[in-house]
């Protein structure tokens, strides 16, 4: 950064006393617009110059008188209170100095101002500063158009009639759009010159009729968040258009912004909702935005309840058209399938995929099935992929009694069915046996289908090895068979084996759950 | 018995079991995606179970103290203005006032302080139509609603109490009711299992329907055929809600009348065990997903109804010794060291957290203390006459005393109300404040 000061300072004097610069020697030229300003002044106030670097008593007389002159004139109004012919005396010798009355004012250090990145605009050479003035004579006239085309569109507004041409004041479209070019220009380079971050909203010619409510935060107000200004302003303009309750697209608009900053935000989904039912927004353009959405934010929770909503609204016009709902059923699929495979446990995706299975009626569906078992086989421990399983089977209306618990025995569903997952939970669990999925899978299935628990009895036995016959013998390859043999061993009234199942699962197999399996040993007892 | 300092002791190697340090002894050999998450979560417990993390000082047990002074700071500044990046905190901002009240209050500071504040923001966030909401200008909302009373609740005092419009909150109340016993959230929004709610509704008279209708009912069909609750009926299992739902039913009756009633008991506890694994000694949400600090009180927490549940009323006078004849039912050692070893943010920042690794929290911060709250207490249901709205059972939350108490006496954070999870004590003042003001 170049030394500043380049000129009248009077402490140069000190510092340089050896540099007698004479007024007359040929300035260097000007690095920066500081250093010009300063040759501007000292060229017209050669007589100044002296005296700051050398003394008033260094001029010549007439210099001197000059110089007293034209301070008296310059910085007083005392020329007044001069008898008129002192006053004369004194523009008599003004005039045959010849020197200029009315100079620019004497530069100040401080009078540039500091750019964005802090930096003095002083100090800018004269090319830079020659494109600073000119982006600001630019906002100038931008500004001008701008106040015009509000006026003329407050004329519009009002349908006053051109004086000249006696035609009514329109805005048309093209107008808006140049306004809003306009405006964005014009932030654009306030944002260049010092820094103001823009506000979209404010640029918008669009927005122009609503006052936006600002967040009224308390003095004092407890973990207050600073919002940032984009964050800020979008919600000033949301609460305004909600207050009075308006749908428009720029509403639609709006909301999709606020949903793009803050997906967690329920009430701006709400109001969505409303927008796009006042306007009938087609469902599958919403549908297309939404799994955008959904697969930036994929653990928000929201956006399910948005779709289950579209869904709903969107029904009644499809019930009686098995081809469109088929169609429906499999884009639905498809992106599910896609979400599940990025988060496989998702619990607001599968409560969504329930949803849509009860709504359209999916519990024969191929697709459905066989998914979920892909899942399952891609990772047998995925216990939502499970239990999605358990609503599939138990839940379908044309093989279970409706509104069944969980945990009862519902006499419609039919033996093959209870035998075909009975031996695919079986098959799943050889694969990895302490894996508790199947396991609570099993005996879910088994409650449903009436069936005791010693009917798999010789399945769980094939886990444990000479159960209680000393440390090194003793194997067991699923805590989860030995915890369900205590419940198959008590049921067949074998107590003391299943106190022997639960006393080796709290000594030895799953020590942490100690306290638990005392306490069913306890139970044992009752 | 508590060691406070390791370096009474320099040379004794911590006494940590085997249980927390060793691979479980049944493991199946078969890799799939939970079995990578699984073994690395349990390997880096592992490590700061053993009690041999760098930097970090632990007692003769291996169990490293409460950053008590470090935890209270960062909750306090969860109060201060956040920076911009909590935007996503915006529609949730009461939730950050119950987290951090309550944390604090866990942890032995007086909330009164933040009173007047509280009351001030509480007034900005409420809406006329009944209910608060996220923030200013937000929808009122079941779940912001319930944190703001509870926050109120928990500074406590006239002030607060008066700011919620009872008459405008019950309407509002009414209508997110839904015919088949569950509440929506908000209006317009989706239905889910009902949160607790407070009982002193004027509208609650046995033989009407009313806001309680249905609700027993719809958390029977929540339990899931693995023995957990769901968010809705046909879901998983999930500890979340298995607490709420245990809340809501406690607030309907007694538990040990009302559990037994609507809930297979043996399933359910059954479920809530397996909760715990090892070598972790913390608890998850769900059958084989990973342990997570906020389930020491989703799932930690429904221990204590359990519990008071199975053991039934009693006279409060007859307990000498509460922590005699107690029937644990889960491994409170376990899920202490987990809290401790595992939960804390150890360096300048404080705060507790999911695992380690993880940033905290002060959603983690509240629920893992809670959790702590629960494993160092005892809690009874004790018979006592009922007075105006309050029920006619309460409970007392006593200490737990364990003869190998691993963690030292200082570290013993305040006890909870095991319903409301709120300091104990609170609930009975705000219902006594509400009880002799019948009409509204």
């Amino acid at each position: 950064m170049p030394a500043k000061n380049k000129g009248g300072n009077s402490k140069a004097k000190e510092a340089e006393p050896k540099q007698q610069v004479s007024a007359e020697q040929p300035p260097k030229e000007a690095q920066t617009i500081r250093e010009f300003v300063w040759q501007q002044y000292w060229s017209a106030n050669p007589i100044h110059k002296i005296v700051e670097e050398q003394g008033l008593d260094s001029l010549s007389p007439a210099d001197k008188q000059t110089y007293l002159n034209l301070e008296l004139v310059r910085n007083t109004d005392k020329v007044k209170y001069l008898s008129k012919k002192s006053q004369r005396e004194l523009w008599k010798q003004l005039s045959e100095a010849n020197v200029p009355l009315r100079g620019a004012p004497r530069p100040r250090d401080d009078q540039w101002g500091r750019d964005k990145k802090g930096r003095d605009i002083g100090d800018y050479t004269l090319e830079e500063y020659a494109v600073y003035e000119q982006k600001k004579s630019r906002i100038s006239e931008l500004d001008l158009e701008s106040t015009f085309f509000k006026r003329n569109r407050d004329r519009a507004h009002w349908e006053t009639k051109n004086a000249t041409t006696g035609e009514v004041y329109i805005i048309t479209e093209d107008d808006v759009r140049a306004e809003r070019g306009r405006r964005q220009e014009m932030a654009a380079l306030r944002s260049e010159l010092y820094g103001v971050t823009s506000n979209p909203y404010v640029n918008d010619p669009e927005w122009d009729d609503v006052v936006p409510i600002p967040q009224e935060e308390p003095e004092g107000a407890i973990a207050a968040i600073s919002y940032a200004e984009d964050y800020a302003e979008a919600m000033g303009y949301l609460r305004a258009v909600m207050a009075v309750k308006e749908h428009t697209p720029r509403c639609l608009r709006l909301t999709e912004h606020i949903i793009d900053l803050n997906p967690a935000h329920y009430t701006v989904w709400l109001y969505r909702f409303d927008i796009m039912k006042a306007l009938n927004i087609p469902i599958a353009d919403e549908i297309e935005w939404l799994n955008e959405v959904s697969l930036e934010h994929l653990k928000n929770y929201q956006i399910w309840h948005h779709r289950q909503l579209l869904m709903d609204l969107h029904y009644p016009a499809l019930q009686s058209d098995e081809d469109a709902i088929a169609a429906l059923a499999a884009d639905e699929h498809g992106f599910l399938t896609e979400i599940l495979e990025k988060d496989t446990k998702n619990y607001h995706v599968w409560g969504y995929r329930q949803y849509l299975v009860r709504k359209l009626g999916l519990w024969d569906s191929a697709d459905e099935l066989r998914s979920v078992e892909l899942m399952i086989s891609k990772d047998v421990r995925n216990n939502s992929a499970w239990s999605h399983r358990f609503f599939l089977v138990f839940g379908n209306p044309k093989q279970s009694t409706p509104d069944s618990l969980s945990m009862e025995h519902d006499p419609k569903v039919p033996a093959d069915i209870i035998d075909r997952e009975v031996s695919y939970t079986q098959e799943k669990i050889s694969l990895a046996p302490q894996n508790q999925s199947p396991w609570n899978y099993l005996r879910g299935v088994l409650v449903k289908g009436g069936r005791p628990v010693g009917s798999v009895r010789e399945f769980a036995e094939s886990f444990i090895t000479s159960l209680g016959e000393g440390e090194d013998k003793e194997q067991v390859r699923s805590t989860h068979a030995l915890d369900l043999l205590a419940d198959i061993y008590k049921e067949a009234g074998e107590k003391e084996k299943a106190d022997l199942c639960l006393r080796r699962l709290g000594e030895r197999w799953d020590r942490i759950r100690e306290a638990y399996w005392e306490y069913r040993r306890r139970k044992l007892e009752e | 018995m508590a060691y406070s300092s390791p370096s009474q002791e320099p040379h004794h190697a911590p006494l940590v079991p085997d249980l927390f340090t060793a691979s479980p002894p049944v493991k199946d050999s078969l890799v799939t995606d939970t079995s990578i998450s699984q073994d690395a979560v349990a390997s880096s417990c592992r490590a700061f179970l053993a009690g041999a993390q760098e930097g970090i000082r632990v007692n003769r047990y291996g169990v490293p103290s409460l950053g008590r002074e470090r935890h209270i700071r960062f909750l306090e500044k969860n109060l201060e203005t956040l920076p911009a990046a909590f935007k996503a905190a915006d529609a949730s901002r009461p939730w950050i006032f119950y987290w951090c009240l309550n944390g604090l209050v866990l942890l032995g500071v007086d909330v009164s302080k933040y009173r007047d504040r509280l009351v001030a923001t509480a007034r900005s966030i409420q809406n006329e139509s009944g209910g608060f909401g996220g923030g200013f200008g937000q929808q009122s909302h079941l779940a912001t609603t319930y944190a703001m009373v509870l926050s109120l609740a928990i500074v406590g005092g006239e002030a607060a109490y008066r700011v919620v419009d009872r008459r405008a909150m019950w309407k509002w109340l009414c209508t997110l009711k839904e015919p088949d016993g569950g509440f929506r959230l908000t209006l317009g929004g989706e239905i889910d299992l009902p949160l607790d709610l407070p009982r002193d509704s004027p509208s609650h008279t046995p033989e009407q329907l009313d806001l309680f209708t249905g609700l027993a009912d719809y958390v029977r069909r929540c339990q899931t055929f693995e023995g957990g609750i769901s968010a809705r009926p046909g879901a998983e299992a999930h500890g979340a809600y298995a607490f709420c739902a245990l809340g809501c039913l406690a607030i309907l009756d007694a538990p040990h009348r009302i559990f037994p009633r609507y809930l297979d008991m043996a399933r359910l506890i059954s479920w809530l065990s397996s909760r715990q694994y090892a070598p972790e000694g913390g608890l998850s949400g769900r059958t084989n997903k990973l342990v997570d600090g906020c389930y020491s009180h989703w799932v930690g927490g429904c221990w204590p109804l359990i519990e008071a549940a199975i053991h039934g009323p009693t006279i409060a006078t007859s307990i000498e010794n509460p922590s005699s004849g107690v029937d644990d039912l889960y491994s409170r050692e376990g899920l202490i060291r987990y809290i401790l070893c595992c939960g804390q943010d150890q360096t300048k920042r404080g705060g507790m957290r999911d695992k380690p690794y993880q940033p905290s929290d002060a959603y983690h911060t509240c629920y893992v203390l809670n959790g702590l709250s629960s494993a160092q207490h005892v809690t009874r249901i004790l018979s006592a006459d009922g007075d105006g709205m309050l029920p006619p059972w309460t409970y007392e939350v006593l200490s737990h005393l364990d003869e190998a108490q691993v963690y030292n006496e200082e570290d013993r954070v305040s006890p909870t109300d095991p319903v409301y999870v709120i300091p104990e004590g609170k609930r009975k003042d705000i219902m006594s404040y509400f009880s002799s003001r019948p009409g509204f």
